[in-house]
């Protein structure tokens, strides 16, 4: 059990600087997920937590302590890899016991804890197989059970479901929370996958470009993104987002020919601004209520079952809809367009910053 | 491995027709058999010749069997040379220079593969070049180095040059080894476990790459086993003979004219402590030991 403070956190690789100050406070227990695009140093954050890179500037505490210079084996943390990284010439047994071997454990306390372990994830009838004998979710546990036998202060993860079916990955997706709950371990956790972050994080780090978007619960970043880039990052479809002005009078004009009037409900530091107006598939409806954002042309449906999403032309922008109204849509149909005034989200053109 | 040949026949032969497949199968076959024999048949002349006398030996039309198989020419020949001490001898160099090519090889390729550190290209590069200078042309210097030191007629001196030539190679070998087939977050799995660099390399590393090593070791057991020139220049004098040098002396003192049955035989025994040697190890050359430690 642990808590762990990244402040001002650089890291170099040589001339090209990859991480631009990043300050994070995890607190002990928290479940912690760092997602964003590839190469955003989601990955390279982790590492210097592990002692796996070399920290260029800044600080990682862990537990009131500098540990920058700490090797990783004495910052007892464990770390489940995305190849795994299990030892081949090892029994199933044999990977798990490993660091209770070094730790110099007894041999009833390493046969303990792994069989604790093994029953926790089910590994028992594969105990004594080689990792090339077992199948990738089956491999992935293993790799769960090497970390979960330490006990360590701190879980990380460096996207560990990304080698999995889709239908795997999900399944996996919920052993790990309920892993977490019951053994209560902090976690850091990194992925790119931002549904896994949304229902896995008891909060998530948002990442671009080697710094820190916004921190928060998953539901106060799909309510509340900070910047234009969360908003588009965070949401599955996502976000529609449309450059344009929005005038003294609170009239919304875009270079696609939309005009709406949002007077009402619009922040008083957007009017006369450049604008990136943003507004989620979800929160637009078809002859609804509320605002009105005028006609559109349907251009492609694509129907799950219990939801629609939609392709519209609205003048000469494209929107998304998802509609949950199970009504059926066909294609070139026209539709009225409405959405609730405290669904929409304004960001300032230049820097993408909210407007609220 | 013919089988994988066969079975790959018939994308070119036309799949419809039986018989042709069938008469594609037996040229192979054939083809495979008459390749074999031209390997073999020096081999088993050499094998039958040495449990043969000299007139069976010397009979025209040849004799393909020995008529009263005996182990005289074998006893003849450690007369004529001490062929065992000279096999002693030639293990004893061969398996040292393996080791110890072996033991400096692995740890040197880890580093270059692994370690990112000023100079490092140019260790590479250096090595390389070794390879690209005809070996011939270090028998002077290598030579009169080992003269220098005083290991002219001594098993260290060729130990030396032996291990000197194999761990160049071995190395560029081995660190292409460790590159592929050992994924660097093994070792980082390691170090989080509780390793340092050093146990690391020890308890995940090397077991894992023992087909790697073994393959190096052996090579350069058979390159000491084999050579000639090397063990010539740098023993001259008597006991410390390697049997290559030995035999080569059989030859030269007109043994191998008077006695055909005992030089073939001490030519298979000299083959012998090699043959060995390669069964004994043959498990570790098959790789895949890696298999299932990375899901790519
Ligand atoms: N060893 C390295 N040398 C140079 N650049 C690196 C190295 N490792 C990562 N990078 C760079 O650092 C950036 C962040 O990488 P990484 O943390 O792996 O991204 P992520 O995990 O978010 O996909 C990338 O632009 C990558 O190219
Ligand atoms: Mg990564």
């Amino acid at each position: 059990m642990a808590s762990i403070s990244i402040n001002e956190a650089y890291k170099s690789y040589g001339q090209l600087e990859v991480l631009h100050g990043v300050s994070l406070d995890i607190e002990d227990g928290e479940f912690v997920i760092l997602v964003g695009p590839s190469g955003c140093g989601k990955s390279t954050l982790l590492r210097m937590i592990a002692g796996l890179e070399n920290i260029t500037g800044g600080e990682i505490v862990l537990d009131d302590l500098v540990i920058n210079k700490l090797p990783p084996r004495q910052r007892d943390m464990a770390m489940v890899f995305q190849s795994y990284a299990l030892y081949p010439h090892m029994t199933v047994r044999k990977n798990m016991a490993f660091s209770l071997k070094l730790a110099k454990a007894s041999n009833d306390e390493i046969d303990q804890k792994v069989s604790m372990a093994a029953d926790i994830l089910g590994l028992e009838p594969l105990l004594e197989r080689k990792p090339s004998q077992l199948s990738g979710g089956q491999r992935q546990r293993v790799a769960m059970g090497r970390a979960i036998v330490r006990d360590p202060k701190l879980f990380l993860f460096d996207e560990p479901l990304s080698n999995l079916d889709a239908k795997l990955r999900v399944q996996m997706r919920s052993e790990i929370k309920e892993l977490h709950q019951r053994l209560q371990t902090t976690t850091v956790y990194v992925t790119h996958d931002q549904v896994e972050a949304m229902t896995m994080a008891d909060r998530i780090v948002v990442m671009n470009g080697g710094h820190i978007e916004q921190i928060g619960t998953p539901m106060n970043l799909y309510n509340k993104p900070d910047t234009k880039f969360v908003a588009s990052f965070i949401g599955s479809p996502s976000m529609n987002l449309i450059d344009g002005h929005l005038d003294d009078d609170g009239r919304f004009t875009s270079q696609e020919g939309l005009s709406w009037d949002l007077k009402d409900f619009a922040p008083k530091s957007a009017f006369g601004e450049k604008i990136c107006l943003g507004i989620r598939p979800e929160n637009i409806f078809v002859d609804g209520e509320g605002v009105a954002l005028g006609e559109a042309i349907i251009n492609v449906v694509e129907p799950t079952g219990s939801e629609t999403l939609l392709s519209l032309r609205a003048e000469k922008a494209n929107l998304h809809i998802l509609d949950r109204s199970r009504r059926e849509f066909k294609k070139d149909e026209n539709v009225t367009l409405t959405a609730d005034k405290h669904d929409f989200h304004f960001f300032q053109a230049s820097s993408g910053q909210r407007l609220s | 491995m013919s089988d994988a040949i066969i079975q790959s026949a018939p994308v070119w032969a036309k799949p419809t027709s039986r018989y042709s497949d069938l008469f594609n199968r037996a040229l192979i076959l054939i083809a495979l058999g008459a390749l074999l024999i031209f390997i073999l048949l020096p081999i088993f002349w050499m094998l039958k010749s040495s449990f043969q006398s000299t007139s069976e030996v010397h009979a025209i039309p040849p004799s393909w069997w020995a008529a009263n198989p005996s182990f005289e020419p074998y006893v003849i020949a450690n007369k004529i040379v001490p062929l065992l001490k000279y096999i002693w001898n030639s293990i004893f160099v061969s398996a040292s220079a393996a080791i110890l090519a072996g033991i400096i090889s692995c740890m040197a390729a880890y580093v270059l593969a692994r370690f990112r550190f000023p100079g490092a290209t140019l260790i590479l590069v250096t090595i390389l070049l070794t390879q690209l200078i005809p070996p011939i042309t270090r028998v002077f210097p290598v030579y009169f180095l080992i003269q220098n030191l005083g290991l002219l007629d001594s098993y260290s001196g060729l130990i030396l040059a032996y291990t000197g030539f194999a761990v160049p190679y071995a190395v560029l070998l081995l660190r292409g080894y460790f590159q592929s087939s050992v994924p660097a977050e093994l070792e980082e799995a390691a170090m989080m476990d509780g390793c340092t660099y050093f146990g690391a390399f020890v308890r995940v590393i090397l077991p894992i790459c023992l087909p790697g090593i073994a393959a190096v070791t052996i090579f350069t057991f058979l390159l000491a086993w084999n050579d000639f020139l090397w063990a010539s220049l740098l023993l001259s004098s008597g006991d410390a003979k390697t049997i290559q040098v030995g035999i080569g002396g059989f030859a030269g003192e007109g043994g191998g004219g008077r006695y055909p049955n005992a030089f073939m035989a001490a030519c298979v025994a000299s083959t012998i402590p090699a043959l060995i040697m390669f069964f004994f190890v043959q498990k570790w050359l098959v790789g895949g030991l890696t298999a299932g430690a990375v899901k790519s």
